[in-house]
């Protein structure tokens, strides 16, 4: 009885597994496909004349390399700005006392419930008035602050053990010997994992990156991708997958390397 | 003891102030912004800004486009809670307390999706759910049944596109919630077992209130981001239509303000959500930070 | 420990270099400019890799090979014109804004209102004074298209298009229609009814992107007009049957697929439509998706009415507003309508030259023989009429006309709906 009640979860899962993933290796299929077949073969995922034309072409028309340059530049700029700025934050509301601090956490949070159609502008201008325009720097400036790091980062840190840090300060430890020597290795599980994480979005964001860089050698990857998307002259879709799939590489790997962290300890701190 | 206290300030500043200032700049001040703008009627470039009071408010609770993109928005708001929660919730229980292999690798399947941009998803479900010539469409044609045409009914489309903004998430939620039912001490279960307890009882009894925080933080992420990420897949594939019946309260928003550039009324509207998601925010303040004993707010 | 702090040590430094380099435009075009006077300016256009986007870029790059003191940068925005629109707007609210763009026809008179621009004639008097570059190129009905309200001469018409009737010959042949029935909309509607019959098959698809150009066509090739002295008027008997005829193959007949645009031009190019009507520059991606013949006719019109389309594309339009900007804008506009030009414009994106010496020449000519799909939406350009622009709030009466397009065609009464959105855009002009 009871293997057989397993199994039937195991099969439920099993299709849970299908649903998401068939999608990915469709997208995977279809780059190695030419325009007609994937029209007109749309339910094979073998393709049925392979061809590699839609790399080709993209290796043609687009500066992979830079592309994938510019993309990790700005995801690795965006990360550790959002890495240490949300642990600073974090140590002082968690360490320090001052009048008011519940009302600028509160501050802090509520920004992650601000649309970001708000923001846009504003913050375009801004940009715009300091000269920031068509840079790296432009693009992750307003993006250096990610309140749900703020969020994790004190979760984590509370379940330090009271014990530890008093006997910290008992020894007269400076605070950022205490944060850098003590906390952060405590807390590398969190940071790596969501570290990860702001890498991964950072690294698929597109709204923002468009109304800032304007030259093609300044491109990220998801801009490419508009590249390919024509609702006038109708888009080819094994082209545009062909560039997705090279999108998703760098995600992919920096998955498989870091996984054990990410799923395993979004919210734990990991307390050896 | 004066330099203690100074010193002890200017740490505090000094640790504050990155965040402070590049949230205060980049994202506080343009609500307060928002919020000015949400009182004139102008079209972001005039020189000149019609001051109309509440006019653009009360058109927001009047207009019939506007209550129905209201209604839709609830419609998205439980479906995506249906989706992007309860779905998730369910089989991370299962996968904590059902099975006993194989945990490690569903966890790494399911995640894989939140890899994806979303433009990629929407493109890709877009193709494969074309209503007329997807792969789907035909398949279920050659065993007799049509897939309806969801691109052309409002109720339709918000499933489909929730459907794909679940796609995403899904992992995410469900690593989330298996972590928070992970943390839940071992001896309780075991001792239950030892009583013979059935599973379900255990479960609704012991697990899901202690389960209860995370899952109250994954139920408000669901509703925030869940609005903000079903955004890519309406701009994509249906832009709201047809005749606002895919359309929420974030993506009206957007239309208000750059495709017909009605800067007031898209103000207003942004300001409501706004003020919808800080109830939100304080419910899960109340709930969720306030429960942990160790916490310093 | 150790090893982590020495990898948050490198992580700080990595910051700080980062931040330097993202200060110094690592990543992004430095313009450094030599002491010699280089005129750098900026093109922004709609064109996607797959529409035209290698063209612009071969354009340019040529222009700035054979112009060494004039240097355009071409920036490509998403979403055609809507999305370089919402750019615009965002550079003009920061006083930084490109020195030439192309503006879509249906903005037309929200541009000339909005935004500071140069016009073409002024452009001409200033820099070219004793040229007649605009009256030796350009037909008086070709200007019209790119006037405002007012009659004044906003931009240069640049890209044309008309929409073309796309059909599936080897399914047509199948079942015995022929081109020729399909010469009116209601020999169309006749057509589609068999083929749904014989077949299962959609028997028509008319395009809905996020504008009614498509839907304008089929009014105006009713004898309805669309807009009358500045104010909607479209709500007439003649508009009321154009429309009821659409709305009865969609929602009576089914015959007729609605669906957004992309989906419906996937179902033609995928079999499952026997026609689709849409605009001349889509002709390139459908010749290559498709395994079947496929071929275009001109627009059909109702018994009794003659065939009217509204012109689509966009026109350039000069938005710099120093003086050096300005002329090289024109310069870099002057050599964009250069026959040579013009013909790759046109090959790379399937609009039509707006130009008639374009139009005679004889490599443009071959091109059209190698691509007979472009034959009937040359032959419309004649008669074509403006796309409609209304003088005032025109994005919000366009936004009222797609809804009342997706309100019929979900069955809501054609008298009423029409009636409704001609009153609204009325209140509004």
């Amino acid at each position: 009885m009871r293997p057989f009640k397993a199994n039937g979860w195991h099969l439920l899962l099993l299709v849970i597994c299908l649903a998401l993933i068939l999608p990915v290796l469709f997208m995977v299929a279809n780059s190695f496909k030419t325009l007609q077949d994937s029209y007109h073969t749309m339910w094979q995922l073998i393709p049925l004349h392979p061809t590699l034309k839609n790399y080709q072409t993209l290796s043609r028309q687009v500066a992979l390399l830079r592309l994938i340059w510019n993309t990790f530049f700005m995801a690795t700029l965006v990360t550790l700005g959002k890495l240490s700025t949300g642990l600073l934050a974090a140590y002082a509301f968690q360490y320090f006392h001052f009048r008011g601090k519940k009302w600028v956490y509160f501050a802090f949070v509520a920004t992650i419930f601000i649309p970001f159609t708000v923001t846009m502008i504003p913050n375009y201008l801004v940009i715009a008035k300091a000269n920031l325009l068509n840079t790296a720097l432009g693009v992750a400036l307003p993006q250096l602050c990610d309140a749900t790091g703020i969020m994790i980062f004190l979760k984590a840190m509370a379940k330090i053990p009271r014990s530890l840090i008093e006997s910290a300060y008992l020894d007269q430890i400076p605070t950022h010997r205490l944060l850098m020597n003590i906390i952060i290795p405590i807390l590398r599980p969190s940071i790596i994992s969501i570290g990860a994480i702001f890498f991964i979005n950072s690294w698929n964001e597109y709204v923002w990156p468009t109304l800032i860089l304007k030259d093609k050698s300044s491109f990220t990857l998801p801009l490419a991708l508009q590249n390919y998307i024509s609702s006038e002259g109708g888009t080819n879709f094994p082209l545009a997958m062909a560039l997705a799939t090279i999108m998703i590489i760098v995600p992919l790997v920096i998955y498989m390397v870091f996984q054990r962290y990410i799923l395993n300890s979004i919210s734990n701190s990991g307390l050896k | 003891m004066n330099s203690n206290k100074q010193q002890h300030r200017v740490l505090t500043l000094l640790y504050l102030a990155p965040t402070a200032l590049i949230l205060l700049v980049f994202i506080i001040i343009p609500i307060i912004y928002t919020l000015y703008l949400s009182f004139f009627d102008w079209n972001l470039i005039a020189p000149t800004k019609n001051f109309v009071g509440w006019r653009n408010y009360l058109t927001i609770f009047t207009d019939p486009v506007n209550q129905k993109v209201l209604l839709n928005t609830l419609g998205y708001i439980g479906l995506l809670l249906v989706l992007n929660f309860v779905i998730p919730y369910v089989i991370s229980i299962i996968v904590q307390f059902f099975i006993h292999k194989m945990q490690g690798v569903y966890k790494i399947i399911f995640f894989i999706p939140s890899l994806f941009s979303l433009v990629v998803g929407a493109m890709v479900f877009a193709w494969i759910m074309n209503p007329v010539s997807g792969p789907i469409a035909l398949f279920l044609r050659q065993i007799g049944f049509t897939l309806p045409n969801w691109t052309n009914s409002g109720g339709l489309a918000i499933v489909m596109l929730c459907l794909i903004t679940n796609w995403k998430v899904f992992g995410y939620n469900f690593v989330l919630l298996l972590t928070g039912l992970g943390s839940i001490p071992q001896n309780l279960i075991d001792a239950a077992q030892v009583d013979h307890i059935p599973k379900w009882r255990l479960i609704w009894d012991v697990v899901l209130p202690l389960n209860k925080s995370m899952a109250f933080y994954v139920l408000i992420l669901t509703i925030v981001q869940g609005l903000q990420y079903v955004f890519t897949p309406i701009n994509v594939i249906t832009q709201g239509g047809p005749y606002y019946g895919s359309s929420n309260v974030l993506y009206h928003t957007y239309l208000n303000a750059f495709v017909l550039y009605k800067t007031g009324n898209a103000s207003a509207l942004a300001i409501l959500t706004f003020v919808i998601f800080l109830i939100l925010l304080f419910l899960e303040i109340k709930f969720v930070e306030g429960r942990d004993a160790d916490a310093p707010i | 420990m150790k090893i982590t702090t020495h990898f948050r040590k490198t992580a700080f430094l990595v910051a700080f270099l980062a931040a330097l380099g993202g200060l110094l435009g690592v990543g992004g075009a430095s313009q450094v400019q030599a002491a010699s006077k280089v005129v750098n300016i900026s093109y922004w256009h709609v064109n996607a890799q797959t529409q035209g986007g290698a063209a612009v870029d071969d354009l340019v790059k040529n222009f700035n090979k054979t112009h060494p003191n004039i240097q355009v940068s071409a920036k490509y925005n998403p979403n055609m014109y809507q999305g370089l629109m919402q750019n615009l707007q965002s550079a003009q609210a920061s006083n930084k804004v490109p020195d030439i763009v192309q503006v879509g026809w249906a903005y037309t008179n929200y541009f000339g209102s909005n935004f500071k621009y140069l016009t073409p004639t002024a452009a001409q008097s200033k820099f070219d004074k004793n040229s007649h570059f605009i009256t030796k190129n350009f037909t008086k009905r070709t200007l019209s298209f790119a006037k405002d309200s007012n009659g004044k001469l906003v931009g240069l018409p640049y890209s044309l298009s008309t929409p073309i009737l796309y059909y599936n010959k080897t399914m047509l042949d199948k079942y015995g229609i022929k081109a020729s029935d399909l010469a009116t909309w209601e020999g169309v509607s006749g057509a589609a009814k068999k083929i749904k019959a014989a077949s299962g098959n959609y028997g028509l698809y008319i395009q809905e992107p996020g504008d009614t150009w498509a839907q304008q066509a089929v009014l105006l090739s009713n004898g309805a007009k669309i807009i009358q002295k500045g104010k909607a008027a479209f709500d007439s008997k003649k508009g009321q049957a154009a429309y009821q005829l659409y709305q009865d193959m969609v929602v009576k007949d089914k015959t007729a697929l609605h669906t957004p645009w992309a989906q419906g031009m996937d179902a033609f190019v995928n079999g499952k439509v026997a026609i689709a009507y849409t605009t001349v520059a889509q002709a390139s991606h459908v010749k290559s998706s498709v395994n079947f013949d496929v071929q275009a006719i001109t627009s059909p019109h109702f018994k009794g009415q003659k065939a009217v389309v509204p012109v689509g594309g966009s026109m350039l339009a000069i938005t710099a507003q120093k003086t050096a900007q300005q002329k090289a804008a024109w310069v870099f506009e002057k050599y964009m309508y250069d026959n040579s030009s013009l013909v790759t414009w046109s090959k790379g994106t399937g609009y039509l030259p707006p130009t008639s010496s374009a139009l005679k020449d004889p490599t443009f000519k071959s091109y059209v023989n190698d691509n007979p799909m472009l034959k009937p939406a040359i032959a419309q350009i004649d008669t074509a009429v403006p796309w409609t622009s209304f003088p005032k709030n025109g994005l919000d009466a366009e936004q009222t006309m797609i809804d009342a397009r997706d309100k019929i065609l979900a069955g809501s009464s054609v008298k009423s709906t029409l009636k409704a959105a001609q009153e609204k855009i009325n209140e509004q002009q």
